[in-house]
């Protein structure tokens, strides 16, 4: 970093929004193509009904909400890097922050999707809404369902007002290079910012209670996404445990997921000086910890469900690790705890090719970790005779598909119309030794 | 502010700038505003810059979402006063949920509204007396002085390392009493 001058990581930063290669345009018209079979799908779910997926009695909560649950986790690492963080002072996470808030803001608006395209009739949501119907029933607060719906709106708000907040000093850079309508544009964006001392004054403080009221949020949030299924009374999800290893699972898929992004982006806008290999390293460290709690919340519900002497609970576990589900269990297992465990070794947390491929697999992992708790759940409950399978059909693939495409598309849209990186804290840590905030 | 001219300090350095404030404190002068790349420490305690009060939105905020969840779950509660599964029907645990996302919700939203209010944002007339590279890498210190004494401000500025600008206005004003005049 001290190699740099102010104007060295201006340029960095500025170059990346240079007009993009005809590469740049192929691979979005390939994501485009993506996000609309996704769109295809639902719109051919919405014409035909909900059975177009392969919900059933009594597995009736499918792909839509594992994908809810994956993406909400994905979106909790944004803001474990820009607020607890930057409260904890951690210099490292400067050249990263604003890619994984950018991150988090467009996984909310994904997972945001997910309910209502499990809905099926998705012009009904506004039931969802504190609003009361004709005979004046409101919705039921008591329920962790509509615990959810607050807790993601004032997710998702939050988290558009943190990321625009700390991308308007850079606005403001981007005005002063700017020429022509792009000028008048990132002018308007940048609401007259002019880095003036009282503009300063106020901003950092602001900064500062964005930060704090971030962390308990996303703390709430997985929380409450949880209780979506600790509040029922179904084996395998009715566990005081889920709280805190929903919330460290989420951060564990986050962080694979700002390696999985960081890593390409670094190469591609020759970040390497920034976001180099100590900068991963930490990320990598970080995912060592947040696996072992994921791998120690794993055991506890095996002890638990022992413990409890209870043989519903119990049957539920056995069948987890060696019913039909298997494969998924072992592959959840496997990429979400023994895998990062490599990142012990020093040679593979520093090496840019076993950071990327590990990244994957936790992604993979984290992914049929919903899988195994959401089907595995519901699919083996009490009642033998009402036990079933689940399969996810054609439909929810492609709209799984479009989620991921949308998500990718979105961020490489992002990458090259908006500072990547916050020159702002970069120049603060050259100027003063760390971030925002006096 | 007719009678009063505008000079501005461009540095390289923000403790150059921060060393010329201080200076400032001094002299016949009076500091108008400070620009600057990044919030740079050593030029806030040369200000002596007193706290913002963004924090009292943020707290008005809180406390309003926190009673305002409260209110709301409890009201739509009421509204069909049926006990289901022998819960009462104001039940405090989970509407205290409730309260806490709205806690945070208003407290973000005061924040923004304490933001822009004491930042005076947006505001697009700070940009016709500003200079572009304050943005980059150079620290701007704008300083008054009464008309025809320019030259001397000027120099003073040159003296310490500081490439110089002359406006004839400002547009930006003390906003509470916390600029930094000396």
């Amino acid at each position: 970093m001290s190699q740099f001058s102010y104007a060295q990581i201006d340029k960095t930063v500025l170059d990346t929004l240079r007009p993009p290669s005809l590469v740049y345009w192929l691979i979005i018209f390939l994501l485009s193509l993506g996000v609309m079979t996704g769109a295809a799908c639902w719109a051919y779910q919405t014409a035909v009904g909900i059975g177009a997926g392969g919900q059933n009695i009594p597995v009736a909560w499918g792909t839509y909400l594992i994908n809810f649950v994956f993406w909400v986790g994905i979106a909790h690492s944004g803001t474990l890097i820009s607020a607890i963080l930057h409260l904890f002072r951690a210099g490292w996470r400067n050249p990263i922050a604003r890619a994984a808030e950018t991150m988090t803001v467009f996984a909310v608006c994904i997972a945001g999707l997910f309910p209502f395209i499990h809905l099926g009739r998705v012009w009904m949501v506004y039931y969802m809404l504190p609003y009361p119907n004709q005979r004046l029933l409101w919705p039921n607060f008591q329920s962790p369902l509509v615990f959810d719906v607050i807790a993601i709106s004032t997710y998702l708000i939050v988290s558009i007002l943190f990321w625009y907040t700390g991308l308007l000093p850079d606005l403001a850079t981007v005005r002063d290079t700017a020429v022509g309508w792009r000028k008048r544009i990132f002018t308007i964006l940048s609401m007259g910012w002019t880095g003036s001392h009282e503009q300063w004054r106020h901003y950092t403080r602001g900064y500062l209670f964005f930060a704090a009221l971030a962390t308990p949020l996303v703390i709430s949030v997985h929380s409450v996404v949880s209780w979506d299924f600790a509040l029922g009374i179904v084996p395998g999800w009715h566990s005081t445990l889920f709280a805190p290893y929903f919330v460290a699972g989420a951060i564990h898929s986050g962080l694979a997921m700002v390696l999985t992004l960081m890593i390409p982006m670094r190469k591609i806008f020759r970040f390497e000086a920034f976001i180099n290999r100590d900068v991963l390293e930490n990320i990598a460290k970080t995912i060592v910890f947040t696996g072992l709690i994921v791998g120690y919340a794993y055991m506890l519900e095996y002890f638990l469900a022992w413990y409890s002497h209870n043989v519903v609970e119990q049957e539920a576990f056995r069948w987890r690790a060696v019913g039909e589900y298997r494969m998924e269990f072992w592959v959840m297992v496997v990429c979400n705890t023994l895998i990062p465990l490599l990142f012990f070794v020093k040679r593979i947390r520093r090496s840019v090719p076993w950071l990327f491929g590990i990244s994957v697999l936790i992604n993979i992992g984290m992914w049929y970790e919903r899988f195994v708790i959401i089907i595995g759940g519901v699919a083996h409950g009490f009642m033998p005779h009402a036990w079933g399978l689940y399969a996810p059909t054609g439909i929810e693939l492609g709209i799984l598909l479009g989620s991921f495409c949308l998500f990718f598309l979105l961020f490489l849209l992002f990458a090259k119309h908006l500072p990547s990186m916050s020159m702002t804290e970069l120049k603060e840590t050259l100027g003063n030794g760390g971030g925002h905030g006096r | 502010m007719a009678d009063r001219s505008y000079v501005f300090g461009l540095f390289r350095d923000g403790n150059q700038a921060a060393a010329a404030i201080k200076a400032l404190r001094d002299a016949p002068w009076n500091i108008d505003r400070v620009h600057s790349p990044f919030p740079h420490h050593g030029i806030f305690e040369a200000l002596r810059v007193k706290k913002s009060r963004v924090g009292y939105f943020t707290l008005a905020g809180g406390v309003f979402g926190f009673f305002a969840g409260l209110a709301l779950s409890i009201f739509t509660a009421v509204q069909w006063n049926l006990i289901v599964s022998g819960k009462p029907i104001v039940a405090l645990i989970p509407f205290f949920i409730v309260g806490f996302e709205c806690t945070i919700l208003f407290s973000v939203l005061g924040n923004i509204v304490g933001f822009l209010t004491q930042a005076r944002l947006p505001d697009f007339r700070g940009l016709k007396v500003y200079d572009p590279r304050c943005s980059e890498d150079r620290f701007g210190v704008v300083a008054s002085c009464a008309k025809g004494e320019q030259e001397g401000l000027k120099a003073f500025f040159r003296e310490r390392g500081g490439e110089v600008l002359l406006f004839d206005s400002s547009p930006v004003t003390a906003d509470d009493g916390n600029a930094p005049h000396v």
